[in-house]
This record gives structure tokens, sequence and C-alpha cells, in this order.
């Protein structure tokens, strides 16, 4: 069939016909096979234009229509209407040719844009005749609407949604809804107070039936399209339940501070906080981030941040009961942990990481093991049989013991402690307060039996013969390694392991005179230490590497070092040199060191001929213990590691005999007190689990670490910039001249008033410092600090994006001295100040000099500063509209609540009142004495009495200024929020030049966004006033109400299609498509697409091998033809 | 004889580029009239053979115009894109179409600027660089 074609150019009035000889373009296309009729029109768009193409179809029998006008996202649709009316399918007969915007608007030359209009005319013509018929789809649409943002323009939409019938979500990132406006004082240019017209607000949406308000929440995720929108909200944990009542009790027990975010950090809160008095909903949240790192690298998982809290408002025994949750040794531990927690301290970046471990100590010190309390369990009739009394035989028990489990420790040894007692010497741990930890432990009810050895008193058949349920392996490894060497059985040798036990059991001064230990960790310390109050006159450690590479604890290197200890390092030992087989010396070689081992530390590298002797009476090797596996074997087979200790599930601490567990020094080798520990927190679980036969938990917990491969990102508390230096708190230590002839303890630990300054140091990184003061607090029980984030999908039909605005931070204009200067104040600080809920309760005060917190006196003089940030090329070149207003409006306060006598100078660039009654309070500003000064301000410097120096041009009377005042506020401007991008992608909208989410249309659409069903309400588009802001509000709120009243939604049907015919069934589509549309079709081999799922992106049909998969509107033919049409004639 | 005028066709993405063009439009920016321009829904649905037609029939320059990585309407369609052309601007010199006749830039809505940049430039090199082989109409083009 022929087709007969209309072709219509557009003058636009003269927007086209300026550059584009309309005339002669269609004249031209006139002369195109197939156009019947070619006219140029004045405006194609208007009703006669419309109806000239109506009539013309009619008249002259049309089957296509071409426009050349404005860009198609502006008339297509009018034009496609038009077509409509005439009795043709839009999609089959019409085309539309972009000559303006892509013609005449940007072309110079009259004969450049008459040509190319000719030429895409061309490419339009050719196209029109491949269209084809199509029917956009219809979808019903959810009538529940989405509000992005709780500030004034979100709160407005949900009610005026939720005023028509329809359901609202009301989503907020923060713990409130309120907003900017709810942190201002007064609202210009009437003065209403904020608070007084915007809590009514507040409490409608935490009420109204029709509103879900979710405070606290973050959209994560949007799919679907318009009328079927499906989104995934993330309930942020909040820890406090819907039953909180507002009280405030926790808050009062509370003992973190953070700056207050609601008051832009002028007032401090606790991490149990409600941002403001009139805050919606009236419900505490805590405030937790990242756990601390000083608690995720304790091996045991101790709640550091917690009890140094404690210590810190000195409730000592909360912070023992903190440590006792996961440390059943606390002043063991606050004696001999390495501590890694203080290598991870953030406070190091301040100045140096807090005394943990000393604190630690120092709340053990200080607080009665008898008032820990136990949790309140039922007895359960399950025997496990520990055997071994270590650290980690004692923490096995006493947890299985909180449980309620039956628990009884075998003890080969004759005193119960294991290293504890034998290898850790007394001078660094007292044996009574092993005694008296020990005897707690035994005190919940743990049974014990000394001086039954395994393999001699009893088998683990004998145990299971007496009807354990569970056994634990904790014996330790107490069996020294051997040099090697020659001679090394001659008398004089005595390994460290040995001679520590014998000294530590019986004080037996059984060091010689010249005495040398062979290592460098810290049993080579303890023993060395050990030699010189056992009577040695001279004591040498000899070490291979250099004492960098020593794995000694710092402390134990220096205390060695101030006993007189000499260290010999980078030498071996080569030989035990002997007379009578009696030690008289060790040959040792000397060593340069290598390139680095899998250790991560240089290798030690023998020099060649650089044998020497060291002459000495006793030798103490040190180098290390390993496992005495023989007695277990005995009567059971155990898997060993190639290092010969028992080998574990590391889930499930196993071993390969089932119902055996073990942890500590048998299955890592040597290691510390604290590491033991962690091994027997695993124990427990595993033991517990074990014994209610839940041991397929583990599987889910493997699973899940290895799918959950990506570190989380780390959201700890930033470090405050204005931090003052404090200086480590150090213990008192005996004298080394004394302590040398003594086994006394050495560190006499903090004093109280060290111990607190100390504990206040802590940054808080984690937040909430789970101290649990709140839980006893709330007499509602409304705390839980157990609540995880949650997720929800939720059905909208619509979407109102309010999220507002940021406020430049002003920091970067140094020429200002902001946050240098006391006085240099933004102008939300201002605003808060000025607020009754703010930290002055509404008193406008300086800032004391030296505590940013506190503020002092009225000012007598104050500067405001306009633009800043706002229309400078170097911030942002767009006018923040609001702050003159607002500046008018802070001169007016500062006369009536400072006294009229109160100078204030506002330095303006224009000053901009353009709304209703702006004017008018301009006037009324200007008569109340306030100067008015039309010139930028250059730079603000601070006098060392605090008071400020203004320097600016009056550009009025061509003078410079400069002024003394005693305060400045900076207007910042109104910068896009900072994570607007993310908003964009989330929800498909546009960005515009300035930051800000872009409108579909600057006039006509202007809360309309290219995502259909996605509307913009308030400063998320642009800067405005608190009325823009609600009458934008207002119309998201119809455009939303417009479509959940009409129900029905019609969806372009430019979506794909596979032609069956050509589908060679390869599913390469499959993989490509981004909505997953795409289905496989096992019974024809072929793909299919879901049409109520396809967008129409085309990714399909971009890569389609065979040319089955196409876009309707976009296929092959058309493309082709639009692109001969551009390039042949 | 007149100056080598350049023949460019531009495939772009609707809800970026496209719109780039209207607003270098509203905002009168004026750039050369070389650029043709047909409208396609994402950059990710342009077709290999749409770029060897268009050079087929003679033009001296493809520019394709997508959305920043990130900011695709349709979540990634760009990135195909970008391995498309990656694969694509191989084939072409194998074909002796030079790779700087075929442009692949990111354009944001908001980006009208960039667009008169990125036109210009183009028609600029290649207006240095001459006719392509295929051009069988250029002015003063020498048959090798």
């Amino acid at each position: 069939m022929s087709e007969r074609i209309g072709f219509y150019i557009c003058h636009c009035g003269i927007n086209i016909a300026y550059r584009v000889r309309v005339a002669e373009v269609a004249a031209y296309a006139s002369t195109f096979p197939g156009v019947v009729v070619a006219r140029d029109y004045l405006f194609m768009c208007s009703d006669p234009g419309q109806e000239l193409i109506e009539s013309d179809v009619k008249k002259y029998d049309l089957t296509r229509v071409v426009v050349a006008s404005c860009s198609p996202r502006m008339h297509e649709k009018t034009f496609r209407s038009a077509c409509q009316r005439a009795g043709l399918n839009p999609y089959h007969a019409f085309h539309m040719v972009c000559v303006r915007e892509h013609g005449s608007w940007v072309t110079e030359n009259e004969d450049d844009a008459t040509e190319k209009a000719r030429i895409i005319v061309r490419a339009g013509l050719k196209r029109v005749s491949f269209q084809n018929a199509l029917i956009p789809s219809q979808f019903s649409v959810n009538s529940n609407s989405l509000i992005v943002g709780g500030g004034i323009a979100g709160m407005q939409a949900a009610i005026d949604i939720a005023s028509a019938g329809f359901k609202a979500y009301l989503v907020e990132k923060a713990p409130t809804v309120g907003g900017h406006m709810l942190q201002y004082d007064k609202a210009f240019p009437t003065l209403d107070c904020t608070a007084c017209i915007g809590t009514p607000k507040m409490v409608a949406v935490g009420q109204d039936k029709n509103i879900e308000l979710k405070s606290y929440c973050e959209v994560e995720h949007v799919s679907g399209f318009v009328g079927n929108f499906k989104v995934t909200i993330n309930n942020k944990a909040r820890y406090i339940k819907t039953n909180c009542t507002g009280c405030g009790d926790c808050a009062k027990v509370c003992p973190v501070d953070f700056p207050n975010e609601w008051d832009v950090n002028t007032k401090m809160r606790k991490a149990v906080y409600l941002s403001f008095p009139q805050a919606v909903p009236v419900r505490y949240v805590i405030d937790k981030r990242t756990t601390a790192p000083c608690r995720t690298s304790c091996p045991a998982g101790t709640n550091v941040q917690g009890y140094v809290q404690m210590v810190k408002i000195g409730n000592y025994q909360q912070a023992l009961n903190i440590i006792m949750e996961r440390l059943p040794l606390p002043g063991v531990l606050g004696r001999v942990c390495p501590h890694p927690c203080e290598t991870d301290c953030r406070r190091a970046l301040v100045d140096s990481a807090v005394s943990i471990r000393d604190l630690k100590r120092f709340a053990a010190d200080h607080a009665r093991l008898e008032d820990v309390p136990l949790p309140e369990v039922e007895e359960i009739d399950k025997k496990i049989a520990v055997i071994g009394s270590g650290p980690v035989g004692l923490t096995v028990a006493y947890y299985l013991r909180r449980k309620g489990f039956k628990v009884c420790i075998f003890e080969s040894m004759e005193k119960p402690g294991g290293m504890l007692r034998t290898g850790i010497p007394d001078y660094r741990l007292p044996p009574a307060i092993l005694d008296q930890e020990i005897g707690h432990i035994l005190s919940t009810g743990v049974t014990i039996k000394t001086g039954m050895a395994l393999g001699r008193d009893f088998t683990l058949a004998s145990l299971k013969d007496q009807g354990f349920d569970a056994i634990f392996l904790g014996i330790g490894a107490h069996v020294p390694v051997k040099m090697n060497i020659e001679n090394e059985d001659a008398d004089g040798v005595v390994d460290a392991v040995p001679f520590l036990r014998k000294e530590n059991l019986e004080k037996a001064g059984s060091a010689k005179k010249r005495v040398v230990i062979i290592g460098g960790g810290n049993v080579a310390m303890d023993a060395a230490r050990v030699a010189v109050r056992s009577g040695a006159q001279s004591v040498s450690v000899v070490y291979r590497r250099t004492e960098q590479e020593m794995p000694a604890d710092h402390e134990e290197i220096e205390g060695a070092k101030e006993e007189g200890i000499n260290f010999i390092t980078l030498v071996g030992p080569k030989k035990v040199v002997t007379e009578n087989g009696r030690v008289i010396g060790i040959e040792c070689i000397k060593n340069k060191l290598g390139p680095v081992d899998a250790g991560g530390r240089r290798r030690p590298v023998p020099i060649e001929g650089s044998e020497y002797v060291i002459a000495c009476d006793m030798i103490i090797p040190a180098i290390g213990q390993s496992v005495e596996t023989e007695p277990v074997l005995k009567d059971t087979h155990f898997d060993l590691t190639a290092r010969g200790t028992f080998k574990v599930d590391p889930f499930t601490m196993q071993t390969s005999e089932p119902g055996v567990f073990a942890a500590g020094d048998a299955v890592t080798g040597p290691a510390t007190v604290v590491e033991a520990i962690a091994g027997g927190h695993k124990v427990v679980k595993a033991i517990e689990r074990y014994l209610n036969h839940e041991m397929d938990l583990f599987d889910k917990e493997r699973k899940q670490q290895e799918e959950n491969t990506k570190p989380d990102e780390k959201n700890f508390v930033p470090i405050p910039e204005d931090a003052a230096l404090v200086a480590r708190a150090k213990s008192v230590f005996i004298e080394p001249v004394t302590r040398k002839s003594s086994f006394e303890e050495v560190d006499m630990g903090l004093s109280e008033a060290s111990a607190q300054s100390d504990a206040g140091k802590c940054l808080n990184c984690g937040g909430c410092c789970e101290c649990k003061l709140c839980v006893d607090a709330c007499k509602a029980k409304a705390i839980d600090h157990d609540i995880k984030d949650e997720r929800e999908i939720i059905d909208v039909g619509s979407i109102i994006i309010a999220t507002g605005f940021d406020l430049l931070d002003p920091t970067p204009m140094t020429q200002y001295g902001y946050g240098k200067y006391a006085n240099v104040f933004t102008n939300l600080e201002f605003e808060r100040l000025s607020n009754a809920t703010g930290p002055t309760l509404g008193k406008l005060l300086k800032r004391d000099l030296k505590d940013r917190m506190k503020f002092t006196e009225p000012p007598k003089s104050v500067a405001i500063l306009h633009c800043i940030g706002s229309r400078d090329i170097n911030y942002h070149e767009y006018c923040s509209r609001t702050c003159c207003m607002y500046a008018l409006k802070y001169a007016h306060l500062l006369k009536d609540k400072c006294g009229h006598g109160t100078m204030v100078y506002n330095f303006y660039i224009d000053m901009r009142c353009f709304g209703k009654g702006y004017e008018e309070f301009y006037k009324k500003v200007q008569s109340e004495g306030v100067r008015m000064i039309r010139g930028k301000v250059g730079s603000i410097t601070e006098a060392t009495n605090g008071m400020l120096t203004v320097v600016a041009e009056d550009t009025l009377s061509c003078r410079m200024l400069e002024i003394e005042v005693d305060m400045a506020i900076l207007c910042t401007a109104m910068e896009p929020r900072s994570n607007a991008q993310d908003v964009m992608r989330k929800f498909g909208i546009g960005i515009g030049a300035d930051g800000f989410f872009q409108e579909e249309h600057p006039k006509l659409a202007p809360v309309s966004t290219p995502s259909s069903g996605v509307f913009l309400a308030g400063a998320c588009q642009g800067p405005k006033d608190i009325p823009d802001t609600v009458a934008q509000a207002k119309g998201a709120a119809a455009e939303c109400m417009a479509l959940s009243a009409k129900g029905i939604v019609e969806v372009p049907p430019m979506i794909s299609y596979i032609d069956p015919d050509v589908c060679v069934g390869c599913q390469v589509c499959i993989v490509l498509c981004p909505y997953s549309a795409i289905e496989f079709d096992y019974f024809n081999a072929i793909s299919v697409v879901n049409s109520a799922v396809c967008k129409g992106c085309g990714s399909c049909a971009g890569h389609c091998p065979s040319g089955a998969a196409k876009v309707r509107h976009f296929t092959d033919q058309q493309i082709f033809a639009e692109i001969d049409g551009l390039l042949l004639n | 004889m007149s100056e080598f005028e350049p023949k460019i066709v531009g495939f772009f993405c609707n809800w970026c580029t496209f719109t780039a063009a209207d607003l270098a439009g509203t905002s009168r920016l004026s750039y050369p009239h070389n650029i043709k321009i047909i409208r396609m829904m994402c950059s990710g649905m342009v077709d290999p053979k749409y770029v060897i037609k268009a050079f087929l029939n003679g033009a001296d320059g493809v520019l394709i115009g997508g959305c920043w990585p990130g900011d695709c309407h349709y979540i990634n369609g760009n990135l195909k894109a970008r391995r498309r052309v990656a694969m694509l601007t191989e084939i072409l010199k194998e074909y002796g179409i030079d790779e700087k006749r075929f442009w692949l830039r990111w354009i944001a809505a908001s980006e009208g600027t960039m667009l008169r940049e990125v036109v210009s430039e183009m028609t600029a090199k290649l207006k240095a660089l001459g006719p392509s082989p295929l051009n069988r109409e250029a002015p003063g083009k020498e048959k090798k």
C-alpha cells in the first residue's frame, strides 16, 4: 500500500523561522516520495495547528504525519493526541523532528540551519513509513504514596495525601520528623515561632491514621514503575521499643556524651537521646556505631568501652560486672594481658591510647567479685569434665556453670591455675589475686579435683564411664622445646618452664651466678627477671634477631632492662661448653638479618667464623613449649597438627573424637592468657550446642562467614577536632633496686584520679558503650540492646522526594575563621542559640573563648555576613534565596533580645526581598536602626580578647571599613544533600548543574521528574523558603492524588519483543536484561519477553546475534531508515 | 572548493545526552551543525550494525552519548554500550575506519555545555582528519 504522508514545519513564532527558512524546507518535503501535503505554520502546537493536522488527515486520507518543530520531549504527546483524534494509531502514524533545540537555537548561520533541518526532516520522512501500530498497556495504580524526608515539605505532602483519604508512608532518616524548619527559631517575615506552627504538623503526621510515620528509616531500594513501585525500607535499629514513654530516665544514667546533631553541636547529648523535647515520635534512640576497635581487637570480645566508661563515672562494680561477662579472671588479665586493645585504640590518633589494661586492673582492685551478679538459670542435669585448670579450663568451667551445667575440673598439680601459677612470676601476678579469682569461680558451684593427672589417675574412657556428657581438654603446653645443640643435657641447662615452676611454687633460689637466657619471648623475660630475684649476679638474654623483632611485650623488655639484665642480640646458640659435665659457657654465632620469612619477620642469617663463647654457669632456654599428648593418646586416638597440638574444627573446637573439645595452648601452641580465654568461649558455645543437639547451627555460621567476605564500612564516632592532649596515665612502679630482691608485685596500679582521667580520654568510638545501665533504669522495660535493623518492602503507586538541603560548611573559607574563632557562628548555630530548646534556652550569648560548649554574655555588636558560598563562583553560583530575609530576622532578634543599643551590621551584596511582606519587613528592620552595608566581607580576624575585626569595602561610599564586633554570623549557602547522587540513582531521577534534583520542566512541570510517578518537593529541587516549600509540597501531593484517584496508568508501548521465528534460543539476552524480564520457553526453545516487567532499554536488542530481539518503535528498519535519511540523498 | 564539512551521526540516549542537546538549545549554545541526532532510549540499545550502517552510508564520524556510569536510567545499559564500543572500535579499525571517528561520551542531562564542547571538538578533529574512506561525496576526496 502506498503511504500518504503529511508534513508540517512550525515557525514557533520566530524561534525556528528566524534561522530556518521553513517554507524552503516544506517545499523540499513536498518533493519527497509519498508526501501529499507539506505545510509551514506559525504555531503547530496551538489548537488551529493541531486542527490543521486533523483536517488534513481526513481531507488527504493521510496515513503518516511528520511534524518538524521543538523537541519531542516537549510536544510529542500533543501531536500524538492530534493523530489519535484524527483516527490514526499515533505510534504508527506520527514522527517528530526537532528543528528548534537541535536546529535553529544551536546553529548560527541561516544556510547551515536550513540545510540541517532539511536533512533531519528527510530522515524523519524516511523513518515514519516503517513505524508500526502500537497500543499502550494500562496498569492499575496502587493508591499508597511514599514520601521521602520528614521536613516541612514531606510533612505537608503527607498530611494533604492523608486528608484526601489515601495512605502515605513518611520515611525520615533522622529519629524525629521536623527537618530544618523545626531547628529554626522564628520564621520571616511574620516572625511566627516555627515550633508553634511546625509542631502541630509533626503531631499530625504522628497521629493521622492514614500516615504511617517511619522515622529512623531509610529507603534502600526502589523497583517497579509508576503506579506499582516496590520500595525496600531499612528500619534502623533504635534499640528502644514502641512502649518508650519518653521519660528520659535512660539518658540520666548514660555515661556517654556526644555533641547533639540537632543543635549543630552547640550542646551535648547522651548516647541514648531524644533530638529535642518536642521530637515526634517521642521515643528515644540509642546511637550505636561500628563496634569499638578495642572491643573487636580483644580476642575474648570484652566490652572494653563499657568498663572504661564505668571507671570514668566511678561505677567500679558495674565495670567489673562488664569485664566478668567475658573475662573470668579480671585481676589476672589486668596485670598480664598484652592488651591488643590498646594497639587499636583510636585515641592514639589524638595523643596516646587509653591505658585500658591498667583500668581493668583498677576496676578489679576496686570492686567485689562476690557482688558480680550471676544469671538466674535453672540447673541442667549435664556433667562436663574440664581437664586442666589453666585460663582456658577456668573459662570453660565458669561460663558453662553460669549457664547451669555441672562442671568438674581435673588438675594434675596440687593447686589450680596452670601456667598462671607455674609460669607467670609472682612479681607480675601475686598468687593471692589468682587464688581469689579462682576461689570466686569455684564458689559458683564448680567442683575441682586437684592432683589428678590424665593418664595416671584417670583416662578419657573412665570419665565417660563416670557419666560425663562432654569432655574438655585444656592441658596447655608445658613440655620445653629442645634447642637441638651439643651438650644440651649438661648439668646447668634448665629449661624456662621447669625453672619458673620451681621458683614460683617453691622459691627455691636455684639460679646460679651467671645466667644466660636463650630466647626473646615473654617466657624468656620472666625467666630472666626471676633469675635476678633468685640469686643470679649477672643475667644475659641471648636473642637471634634484634630487639625490634622480640615477641616479648615492650613493658617486659623495659622492666628487664631496668633490673640490670643484659641483652645480647643478633646472636644464636651453637653449642653448650662444658667441663666435667657442667656448663661453663655457651658458644654463640653472630647473625645478620636476611630476607623476610613467612611470619613477616626478617630471618637471622649466621655469619661464618663469628663464633665466640659467653662464659656462664647456667643456661635457661626459653624458645617455646609443646603439648604433652602421650597420656591422652594412650587410650584414645586424636588427630594432631604438624606442630603436635590437638587438631580441632575452628568453629566447633571439637577434636577428632566426638564430644571431646579442646582449646588453649593445647590447640594453639604457647599463646597469651586472653587468647586462651577466647578459645574457651568458643568451647562454651560449642559444648552447649553439642549437649542441646544444635551443632548444625555451626554449619549455618560457616556458610554465612564464607558469603560475608566484604568488610563492613567503619562508622566510628568521629574524633573531636578540639580534643585536648592528655598524657597517658602511668602506674606506680617499685624502684628497680628494691624490686630486684623481692617477688613483691612491681606494678602498684593507677590512682583513682589518674584512672578516671584516663578513662575520660576514651572517644567512645562505638557510640553507645553497652554498659546497660539504661536497661535497669527504664521502668517501662522498653530498652533492648539486641534489636537489629529490619528490612521491609512496601507497595506504593507514587513517590515524593522531599529530602531537603545541607548547609555549606564554611570551614574551608579560612578568611572568616569559622571553627577557629569562638564567636564566628553559622546561621544554623545562631538559630539554635535563639531557639528556646537550644543550648542557651533562647538567649543570644557569646561563646566562651576556651570552651565551645559554654556561652557567656550577650554581644554588644554583631556582624551578619550575607552570601557565604552563594553567588560565589568558587562555591555556588546560585542565590540561596533565603539568606537576605533571615539575616534581617537575625538583626531584629538581636535588637529585640540583646537590647536596642546592640550594634548590628548587615554586609550584603544585593538585598533580595521578593516575597509577600518581605520588602515591608526589610523596611521595618531598617527602621530599628540596623546598619546595612553594601559590600562583601573580605576577612575576619580575632584579637586576644576575642573581639573580631571585620574588613569590608562599602561599595556605596567606596570606603574600606574595619569594624570591631563581638560576634559574626555567616549566612551560609543552601547546598544539595551530600547523598543526592545516591538518592538520584535509587529513584532514577536527574540532577541539575547546581547539584539539586532536576524537575522535568523548569516552568511547566516543576514537581515532576523524568521518572514517571516520582515527584519533587521542597529544597531538594533548589533553594527555597518555607512558603514556597509548602506550596511545592502541596503540588507534589496533588500529583500523587491525581494518580491515585484515576487508578489507572498508561505505560508507553516501546518495549522489547523477541521474534519467535528468528530466535535461536541462545539466551544471551536473558543474562543481559537488567530487569530479569526475559524468560526461556523450554518447550519452544526460545526466549520470551515478559511485557509487564520490560522497560524497553534495548539491552537485548542491541546484542541479539540473530536479530530476533527488537524494541518496538526502535526497530532496525526504522533506525536504518533514519540513518539513510541523514546520509543519503 | 568549499571546506570539508564532516558528517556526524549522533546516537543519543533519551535520558541524558538527548536532553543535554535540548538544554544546549534552550540555553542557545551554538555548536557546529555537522551533527545530526538520532534519538535512542539508551546507549545500550545502539546495535553495532547501526554504527556500521552509518559509516557505510558515508558518515565521517559517529558519536554515542550515554549517561555517566552509575547513572543509567536502565541500571547498566551504558556499561553494555561501553563494552560494545570497545569491541566495535577494534573491528572498525580492521576495515580502515580510524578509531578517532568513533566516539563514546558520557554527557548528563544537565551538561549542555559539555555537549557543545564534545561536538565542537569532534567536528574540529574530523575536519583535520579529512573525509572517511567510505565517504563518496566529500569534496576533493582522492580515490586511492
